[in-house]
C-alpha cells in the first residue's frame, strides 16, 4: 500500500517537473504564445509539490507503521533493533549518568566530614537531608542498572556463560551494601547460608547479583523492621529467600507483581516512586536461567504479615 | 597473617584521586588504621600509560598490602578500560595481591564477568561500585585481604584479642579486660566478632556455636552462656544489655552480634 503510494507519487511529481521544463516551449509551439507559459508552470509546480507531498507522507506513514511492527516484535520476542547510535549511548549509559551520580554523592559525604570536623551539632534538617541523598543514591543506581539489565535482554547479542560462583559472597556482598541504608531508616538486616561453607556454584555471577540486589532494595523499603537473607540447597538448585516482616502483599495484587512496570501506587492510583521493572526483570533473569522467582506473602492485619522472595536456581547451570 | 592490621598500606590508583568522593574513602581508610598511598605520576602525553608505569613502579617500591584500582582513566577513548590492562599487569606480576576495582557501573554487568573470566577465578580481585559508601569500601578490602585480625574491634566500645584470647572494654583510651569471658564464652564471643566483622548482618548459626556448648541440651546451655556474656560486658561498659541488643537471637536459627552504639 505505501509503496503504491510512493510510485504514484513519484510520478506525478516527475510529470510535474517536467510540465515545469516543456512549459516554454509547449506554450510557444503548441499555441504559439508566449502567455501560455505561465499557467502550464502553474500546473507543473502544482504538480510537482502534490508529487513531492504524497512521497513524503507515504515515507513517514511507513516509518510508523514499522516502528510499530519492531515494538511489536520486540514485545512478542524480545528483539529490538538498536541503531548504533542508541547502542553507544547506553554502553556509555551507566558511566555517563553516574558521574553526576558520583558528584552528588561526592558532596555530600564531603559536607558529613566536614560538619564532623567542625565539632558543633548539626542541625537535624541538614542531617536529614544528607541522609535523604545517602538513602536515594542506590535507588537512582538501581534504577540505571535495570535498565542496563532491560537493554541486555533485549539486545540480539547476549551471550553469558555459566562461571564458578559463590552464592554466599555475592549476599554478603549485598547485604554489606544495603545494612547502612536499612540502618538509617532504623531497619536491620541479617542473613546466613545453610550449610554455612556452601561452596561454589555454575552460573551468571551478575544476573544473580542482580536479581538478589532489586529483592534486597524491595524488601528494606518495605519492612517495619527486619529483613532476612537466607541460602540453602537441596540436590540440584540453590535458594535464596529474601523475606521482610512488611505489611505484605495483598493476594489480589500478587499475581501482578512481576509485570513490567507494575509497582503498589499503580493499585492506588498514585504517583509512582520507582519504575517497576525490578521484579520484571529479576523473573526474566530467572527464568533465562532456568530458575524460578516465586513471592509468598501474607498480608493484613495478622501480626504474622510478612513477604518472601523466593529465588532457585540450578546448581549447575551449564548442564 | 600480618601482626597487626596497622600495618596494611592500600595502595590507590586513580585519576580522581582527590575527588569528593575518593577523599571519603582516604578519610575512612585512616579511621580503620590504614596507611593509604596514592599513585601521582608525573606528567604525561598518555594519562592510562603513565599510570600504568608508575602503579607497577609503586607496588615495587611500597610493598601493599592491598590496591584500590579504577577501571578508566580520563576521558580518553584509549583508556576507557585502562584499569582493566593494568589490573591483567598486576595479576601477572603480583598474583596473590588482593586488588578491589572501582568499576562505574552498579552491578557488575557483562564486562565484570569478563574482566574476571580472564583472571583465576580464585585471584584476590574484587569489584566496586564507585558510589559504594566508604565503609563498604573497608569492608570489602578487609575480606579481600585476608582473615579477621588479631586484635577485632567491634564498634568502638569492646576488643576481642584473639591472640591473648582476651576481651576490653574500651572507655576512651583506656582499655579494661574483661577476665570473666574465658574459654568457651570466649570462643562464642570470637566466632560472633569475627563473623561480624566479616559481615555485620552475618548470623552465626546454632549449628555453628553449639561446640561451645555442653549438657543434655545445647541450646540452652547456648542461651545461658551468652545470656552471661551480654551480662558482664553490660556491667564493664556501664550499661543493661537488653535482648535485642549486643548478642541479638534471629528467628530461632542462630546468634548475631550488634555492636553497641557511642
Amino acid at each position: 500500500m505505501q509503496n503504491g503510494l510512493k510510485t504514484a507519487g513519484g510520478i506525478v511529481f516527475l510529470l510535474g517537473i517536467l510540465s515545469l521544463i516543456l512549459a516554454p516551449f509547449v506554450g510557444s509551439l503548441a499555441f504559439d504564445n508566449l502567455w501560455s507559459v505561465e499557467p502550464l508552470t502553474y500546473i507543473g509546480a502544482v504538480l510537482a509539490a502534490v508529487g513531492l507531498g504524497v512521497v513524503s507522507i507515504s515515507y513517514t506513514v511507513n516509518s510508523v507503521v514499522n516502528k510499530g511492527r519492531d515494538d511489536d516484535a520486540s514485545n512478542n520476542n524480545g528483539f529490538h533493533n538498536w541503531s548504533e547510535v542508541t547502542q553507544r549511548y547506553f554502553d556509555l549509559f551507566d558511566h555517563d549518568l553516574g558521574r553526576p551520580i558520583r558528584r552528588i554523592s561526592g558532596k555530600e559525604r564531603e559536607l558529613r566530614a566536614v560538619l564532623k570536623f567542625a565539632g558543633a551539632e548539626t542541625d537535624p534538617n541538614v542531617q536529614e537531608l544528607l541522609d535523604e541523598i545517602e538513602m536515594q543514591t542506590p535507588n537512582f543506581r538501581l534504577m540505571m542498572s535495570n535498565i542496563q539489565v532491560l537493554v541486555q535482554l533485549e539486545g540480539p547479542d547476549r551471550v553469558a556463560q555459566p562461571q564458578p560462583v559463590e552464592p554466599s559472597e555475592l549476599i554478603r556482598k549485598i547485604v554489606d551494601r544495603y545494612t547502612l541504608v536499612a540502618e538509617q531508616s532504623d531497619k536491620e538486616i541479617s542473613w546466613w547460608a545453610e550449610p554455612s561453607e556452601f561452596g561454589l556454584v555454575y552460573s551468571d555471577g551478575s544476573a544473580i547479583e542482580h536479581i538478589v540486589t532489586n529483592l534486597v532494595d524491595n524488601a528494606v523499603r518495605f519492612a517495619d523492621s527486619h529483613i532476612e537473607v537466607t541460602l540453602s540447597k537441596n540436590d540440584t538448585h540453590f535458594i535464596i529467600r529474601v523475606w521482610d516482616d512488611g505489611p505484605g502483599i495483598p493476594s489480589q495484587y500478587a499475581q501482578h507483581i512481576f509485570d513490567h512496570g507494575w509497582t503498589p501506587e499503580v493499585a492506588r492510583r498514585e504517583e509512582k516512586s520507582s519504575s517497576g521493572l525490578g521484579l520484571f526483570i529479576a523473573r526474566t533473569l530467572a527464568s533465562h536461567w532456568e530458575g524460578g522467582l516465586t513471592l509468598e506473602s501474607v498480608a493484613g492485619s495478622d501480626e504474622n504479615h510478612h513477604t518472601s522472595f523466593i529465588l532457585e536456581m540450578p546448581m549447575n547451570s551449564g548442564e | 597473617m600480618r601482626a597487626s592490621k596497622q600495618d596494611n598500606k592500600i595502595l590507590i590508583v586513580d585519576d580522581e584521586s582527590s575527588s569528593a568522593i575518593l577523599m571519603a574513602v582516604r578519610r575512612r581508610l585512616e579511621e580503620e588504621g590504614w596507611v593509604p598511598s596514592v599513585v601521582h605520576p608525573e606528567s604525561g602525553w598518555s594519562l592510562g600509560e603513565e599510570f600504568e608505569a608508575a602503579t607497577l613502579y609503586a607496588i615495587d617500591d611500597e610493598q601493599p598490602d592491598g590496591v584500590l584500582l579504577d577501571v578508566r582513566f580520563g576521558e580518553d577513548r584509549d583508556d576507557r578500560f585502562k584499569g582493566l590492562e593494568i589490573l591483567q599487569k598486576i595479576v601477572k606480576r603480583y598474583p596473590k595481591l588482593p586488588i578491589l576495582m572501582f568499576t562505574q557501573y552498579a552491578q557488575g554487568p557483562d564486562r565484570d564477568t569478563a574482566a574476571r573470566g580472564a583472571l583465576l577465578w580464585d585471584a584476590p580481585v574484587d569489584f566496586i561500585d564507585k558510589l559504594a559508601s566508604p565503609e563498604e569500601v573497608v569492608l570489602r578490602l578487609r575480606r579481600l585481604i585476608g582473615t579477621a585480625p588479631e586484635r577485632i574491634p567491634v564498634g568502638n566500645r569492646i576488643l576481642v584479642d584473639v591472640e591473648t584470647a582476651m576481651v576490653y572494654a574500651k572507655d576512651g583510651e583506656e582499655l579494661i579486660p574483661v577476665s570473666e569471658i574465658q574459654g568457651m564464652k570466649f570462643e562464642i564471643l570470637r566466632e560472633l566478632a569475627a563473623a561480624w566483622y566479616r559481615s555485620p548482618g552475618e548470623m552465626v548459626p546454632f549449628s555453628k556455636l553449639e561446640r561451645y556448648s555442653e549438657g543434655d541440651d545445647p541450646r540452652a546451655s547456648l542461651r545461658v552462656r551468652i545470656r552471661e556474656i551480654k551480662d558482664v560486658l553490660g556491667v564493664a561498659l556501664g550499661v543493661r544489655f537488653a535482648a535485642g541488643e549486643l548478642i541479638i537471637n534471629v528467628r530461632d536459627q542462630g546468634y548475631r552480634l550488634l555492636p553497641p552504639r557511642g
